[in-house]
């Protein structure tokens, strides 16, 4: 199959180019004058090109909770809202903790094809913070990189041991940052909100006092580590400092974080669809984790995409479960509320949301439009809007604070590999 | 007749300083209602209350179900702990079920804090919050607010004086915003570790010194104190609560004459206060379970006979 992408705008997250883009079967072949024939045209003028969207942190609840989402409809979610690759946190059941469960993953995962999944080992067998998982079994059935998400490993000398343990394989360890003991039972920050309506808080300190723990084992030990779902001014003033004196530490933050607060939170009457963890900060913490991003002390957006079943998000606020579905607005959401919000640039949102996890990761010729790369690559179109619909979300959960908002930018096409598996409706490929 | 637009009253901090005046006007005729010889009016005839207690109460759940009776309500009381809800049945379930009794009024008492908005999507009847987790009990309020203004006259420009385990408690929290829309001044007192995080931003005094705080009340309200809570050491022994928090015949005397001490019961005797003040304080606790009644009639009144006129508070 032989594409022709006409007159876009290319973006990468170093320049933006105006020119035709040749695909050859599953490649860019070649940016500028083509004189081939192809079998297929995109007109895109007026649009912009991006590479695929990398999403470091998804859950696809596959095995265990396919009522939720599967692979199958998280794959057409991602697709839909523009991510070409995707790792999938292991806290399923059972979690992917070895060799057999990731080849079972990887198989089903390949008879969709639709984008690329890629899983995410845990660090310790079922997730339990007791014992390592066989890391190199799991790099062999094809992991990059490992976490216990959901859980920190509490005990610090089983992070050490896992840290140092990564090197031999080059993986990278990704930290879910919390004190369990401190949030103990809390279900918002514990804020001014929280105290007025009885309900138990999550101190902010419950991240940061992790950040640090990590940071400072990384540092002890000189490896890499990455932060999840980085939410606190705090703890980004430690990555900050950390990354000045060298640390080899990376972070991401999901789209919430710089969108919502506790005061939003209040305003919805605490609707569980408004229930993360780490839980909504205060406008501070908001502010900070836009300047982490115009900074660069945060490396990406990743979506924490945590799908929920309509009856797990009818119990009580404090009983509900967290998370949020963000495959789908994760771009929107950014674009309107950082480059639209003058906060970042458009090169600055594709570094964050596929140069640079395609680097820290090592994911090969992804997240960087250039001849010779995957043609993995989206077309938005950034001139309409669209109103976040239930009905019409692809993914199977309806979870998220956005319902009835409308957000800027619109994903037109998405081509993974070469193959173009999502086309918006009405457009005409 | 009465000025009242509310469907739910799911917290005093939902309610104007006029609407809890309404309450208090009625709550005054239903009182002397009680003391008739025939102690029933009609007010509610022919409608459905249901007592919907998620949490154990008896104290709570027999002062709304006498109230209800005593306006000619037909009454169902469902009790039902929410460790046989989690056998699978939500508590949305069980909404939706009694909503096909067509009740009029929901007393629901209920362990997970503020969750009675979202509860009242799913029901056309109004509800009565009658204990909400830590967030709210505002009939409580309401109760230990009109007992202060039966005998001080007015609840206008009082020193009020919360003491005890304020964290986990609803009572406090429905006092502290039901005396401030009075203009009175709210101290609370307690361990640190029972003092809620950013109180103070409340526009709530913070003393962790009883003595001294003894002196300005007009009016003291103790908590109780839930000793299975010391499992989470939020201090290290009652041995240890009573020497600071606990009113004695010592401390007592640091109080000012015409104090009221109050307590929204049950009393853990010699923990919040000493037996041997009981003769003293008990006169008062039993006029908060009279005009508890009284108070309860009126808010049962109020959402079930001003319904239309309210607009659909959603």
């Amino acid at each position: 199959m032989k594409i022709l992408i006409k007159g876009a705008k290319i973006v990468n997250f170093d320049d933006i180019i105006e020119g035709n883009l040749f695909i050859r079967n599953s490649r860019i072949a070649k940016i500028g004058e083509v004189s081939e024939e192809p079998d297929k045209i995109i007109d895109a003028k007026g649009k912009f090109v991006l590479p695929g969207l990398i999403d470091m942190h998804t859950h696809l609840r596959t095995p265990g909770r396919e009522d939720e989402e599967d692979l199958w409809s998280g794959s057409k979610a991602a697709a839909k809202g523009g991510f070409t690759t995707i790792f999938c946190m292991p806290n399923t059941r059972p979690a992917l903790d070895n060799q057999g469960q990731v080849n079972w993953l990887l198989e089903e995962a390949g008879k969709i094809g639709i984008i690329e999944i890629l899983p995410v080992g845990a660090i310790t067998k079922g997730r339990e913070g007791k014992e390592l998982s066989e890391f190199g079994m799991l790099k062999k059935a094809g992991c990059l990189c490992l976490s216990d998400d959901g859980n920190p490993l509490e005990d610090s000398s089983l992070l050490r041991r896992a840290l140092e343990y990564a090197k031999m394989y080059d993986l990278l360890i990704i930290s879910h940052c919390e004190d369990k003991n401190l949030s103990a039972s809390g279900s918002l920050r514990e804020h001014l909100i929280s105290s007025k309506y009885g309900m138990e808080g999550i101190p902010w300190a419950s991240e940061s006092i992790a950040v640090f723990r990590d940071i400072e084992l990384a540092r002890y030990l000189d490896t890499k580590i990455h932060i999840a779902h980085v939410s606190t001014k705090r703890s980004l003033q430690i990555i900050k400092k950390a990354k000045e004196e060298g640390v080899k530490v990376s972070c991401e933050t999901a789209p919430h974080y710089f969108t919502l607060t506790i005061e939003d939170l209040e305003k919805s009457h605490f609707h569980p669809n408004f229930k993360v963890n780490p839980p909504l900060g205060n406008r501070e913490d908001l502010e900070a984790i836009r300047e982490g991003l115009k900074e660069g002390v945060i490396d990406c957006i990743a979506t924490d995409h945590a799908p929920h079943s309509q009856g797990e998000k009818e119990l009580p606020f404090e009983e509900a479960p967290p998370g949020v579905v963000g495959l789908e607005l994760a771009f929107s959401l950014s674009y309107t509320y950082l480059v639209k919000a003058q906060i970042l640039d458009l090169k600055d949102l594709v570094k964050l949301m596929s140069y640079n996890p395609a680097n820290i990761l090592g994911l090969k010729d992804k997240g960087y439009i250039k001849e010779g790369a995957w043609a993995d690559l989206i077309i938005v179109d950034l001139s309409r809007s669209w109103q976040v619909l239930p009905h019409k979300l692809f993914s199977k959960s309806k979870n998220t604070p956005f319902i009835g908002h409308t957000l800027e930018g619109i994903v037109e096409f998405t081509i993974c590999k070469g193959k173009v598996v999502y086309t918006e409706k009405g457009k005409n490929g | 007749m009465v000025n009242w637009q509310k469907k739910h009253i799911l917290g005093i901090k939902d309610l104007t300083r006029q609407e809890i005046e309404v309450v208090f006007n009625l709550a005054a005729s239903f009182k002397e209602l009680s003391q008739r010889e025939v102690k029933k009016a009609p007010a509610l005839r022919g409608k459905t209350v249901i007592n919907l207690f998620f949490e154990s109460s008896t104290r709570t759940r027999t002062s709304f179900e006498l109230a209800a009776k005593r306006l000619s309500a037909d009454v169902l009381n469902f009790s039902s702990s929410t460790s046989s809800l989690s056998k699978g049945e939500t508590i949305v379930d069980t909404i939706k079920n009694l909503e096909s009794y067509h009740p009029d009024i929901l007393v629901i008492r209920i362990g997970y804090s503020n969750s009675l908005y979202s509860l009242s999507q799913y029901t056309s009847a109004s509800i009565v919050n009658a204990g909400d987790g830590a967030n709210e009990h505002p009939t409580q309020a309401l109760l230990d607010m009109f007992t202060v203004k039966e005998i001080k006259g007015t609840l206008e420009g009082l020193s009020v004086l919360i003491v005890g385990d304020i964290k986990h408690s609803r009572v406090a929290r429905s006092n502290i915003f039901g005396f401030q829309k009075f203009s009175s001044s709210l101290r609370v007192c307690g361990p640190p570790t029972l003092i809620p995080y950013e109180f103070h931003k409340l526009g709530v005094d913070i003393s962790y010194n009883l003595d001294e705080c003894l002196p300005q009340a007009d009016v003291i309200i103790f908590l109780r104190i839930q000793q299975e809570r010391q499992t989470s050491s939020f201090f290290p022994s009652i041995r240890e609560y009573v020497n600071n928090f606990s009113l004695n015949p010592e401390r007592i005397k640091r109080t000012k004459k015409d104090c009221l001490i109050m307590h929204p019961g049950p009393v853990n005797w010699d923990i919040e206060i000493s037996s041997q003040l009981k003769e003293r304080i008990h006169p008062l606790i039993l006029k908060q379970v009279e005009n508890g009644l009284a108070v309860r009639m009126a808010t049962l009144y109020l959402v079930g006979t001003q319904k239309g006129e309210y607009e659909n508070t959603d």
